[in-house]
């Protein structure tokens, strides 16, 4: 702190007083005492997170707990957090064993539940938003959102496009066992596939229950589904 | 206050001699341009109607009344912005949108420019954290929308320059570079989830590439009139947006994250010209 020597010429009680009121005014208790300039950037990163105030923290969250842990990166997300994206091999093996390490099929194994109830799921981008507005999860159940990257049912004219088209998924694949692991697997925990995808963990991260990724995976391969129609 | 501005001065004269990074144009103008060098860029030519409505951008009368505020005498001290030092001198507008973050000396760090002129309304006019003035961010009948278009529109068609001399400044771009990759949140996204390729679309909405300075420069050009939100927006309401829609914790205006997005979101516009006030859907 290269400003505390300067102080211990003064009055204790003064001290402390310029010391409290400096904090007040800039809102912000660490600014002037610590050198940006002198941090490699990674620390930099950290300390803008967690300690420079910028970020509503304390929030409470839908999952439980506070916005903090929102912040806090797992394993996998510090591994894909590769400025420019491009993995080295070695980083490739990484992520794709902690998915499998984290990846848990469901008790009995994967089975397809209602695919109109799926086609609302995949319709809906509700869910886990905090801030100026907080989604609700007590009157609305949270989506799946795959439209917003993913062509599902042909005739759904607002699709986007970050993820590969799913118009006619069900189609050539059937619903034999290995088609339907292979779906949960990936709606699940699509890095043991596709490591460091922009796609959502959304059933190692619990973003869907067990049943509404079966409705999901009955959109996808019932052969009733618009999806395969 | 008249101290602060002969503190200023020498701030002044010290960056008064650079060159400005191309001359005034009209924002249709600049769009247009980007439109013709681009043909094949999806993002850039996503709303032909948007396009068409430049010329009467309802953003231009948000900025009139900019002009007007800025002016005026307001607020406790009764003082206009006149005194306001956004860099290039007090009361220097033309360029200084585009030069934005930069460190300011009288502080001692980097701001950028919403945080700027919320310092110089507390400082110069005296308004008091709470008052609507400084408070209310959002909405182009927000006292700092109305600002924020006036005072960013005498830059248009200039190119982004963010001052990268000061080590702070290099020190934010770099952590904001970061950031643009850091994964988080619930669903583990990051900007560039959204922004690493080009051409891409999150439902109907053709997004736009980071790395494609040319998209990029219309995509950082805010204020913007958002026909969507019937509403003029700022750099620091698409952050908000974003990191909402990222499931990310909530991002406070006039915080280091904040300042260092916009210093390396408009880093990577570098060179570009920016097109002040845009059109965005």
């Amino acid at each position: 702190m290269p400003g505390q020597s300067v102080r211990w010429g003064l009055p204790l009680a003064v001290s402390a007083a310029l010391f409290t009121t400096g904090c007040q005014f800039f809102g912000d208790a660490d600014e002037g005492e610590t050198d940006i300039a002198a941090m490699e950037t990674d620390e930099l990163v950290e300390h803008i997170v967690f300690e420079s105030d910028s970020y509503r923290l304390d929030q409470p969250v839908q999952e439980g707990g506070s916005a903090r842990g929102r912040m806090e990166q797992d394993d996998l997300q510090r591994a894909c957090s590769v400025v420019g994206g491009e993995l080295s091999g070695d980083q490739v093996q990484e992520v794709i064993t902690l998915a499998r390490e984290s990846y848990e099929a469901p008790p009995g194994g994967p089975r397809l539940g209602d695919w109109e109830r799926g086609a609302e799921l995949a319709r809906s981008g509700y869910g886990f938003r905090v801030g100026h507005r907080n989604d609700d999860h007590s009157t609305r159940t949270p989506g799946g959102n795959c439209y917003a990257c993913h062509q599902m049912d042909p005739n759904e004219p607002i699709y986007g496009t970050i993820g590969p088209s799913l118009a006619g998924y069900g189609s050539g694949r059937g619903t034999d066992e290995a088609s339907l692991r292979y779906a949960h697997e990936v709606i699940s925990n699509p890095h043991q596939y596709f490591p460091c995808t922009e796609m959502p963990r959304f059933g190692a991260n619990e973003l869907l229950s067990e049943r509404e990724i079966s409705h999901i995976m009955a959109y996808l391969l019932d052969p009733e589904s618009p999806v395969n129609q | 206050m008249f101290k602060k501005a002969l503190l200023a001065l020498p701030v002044a004269m010290a960056v008064g001699g650079a060159a400005q990074a191309g001359e005034w144009q009209d924002p249709a103008d600049v769009l247009n341009n980007l439109l013709e060098a681009n043909p094949d860029s999806a993002y850039l030519h996503q709303s032909e109607m948007n396009i068409m409505m430049m010329p009467d951008n309802p953003a231009l009368w948000v900025a009139d009344d900019g002009e007007e505020l800025f002016y005026q005498e307001r607020g406790p001290n009764n003082a206009s912005l006149e005194s306001c030092d956004f860099g290039k001198g007090p009361g220097v507008l033309d360029g200084a949108y585009v030069e934005l973050p930069r460190y300011f000396e009288d502080v001692g760090k980097v701001m950028d420019f919403e945080q700027r002129l919320v310092h110089c309304m507390k400082e110069i006019q005296g308004f008091d954290e709470d008052d609507a003035a400084v408070a209310q961010r959002h909405g182009s009948g927000s006292d700092i929308m109305q600002l924020t278009t006036y005072i960013a529109m005498q830059s248009s068609g200039m190119e982004w320059q963010p001052q990268n001399d000061h080590p702070e400044e290099q020190a934010l771009i770099a952590a904001g570079e970061k950031l643009f990759f850091r994964r988080g949140g619930a669903q583990d996204f990051n900007c560039a989830a959204c922004h690493g390729q080009s051409g891409k679309r999150i439902r109907a909405s053709v997004l736009p590439q980071m790395r494609n300075s040319q998209e990029w420069t219309k995509a950082v050009s805010w204020p913007a009139q958002r026909a969507g939100h019937d509403n003029v927006r700022s750099q620091n309401h698409r952050i908000r947006g974003c990191v909402w829609q990222m499931r990310h914790a909530a991002i406070k205006p006039d915080s280091m994250a904040n300042t260092a997005l916009i210093a390396f979101w408009n880093d990577a516009a570098r060179g570009e010209p920016a097109i002040l006030p845009d059109l965005k859907r």
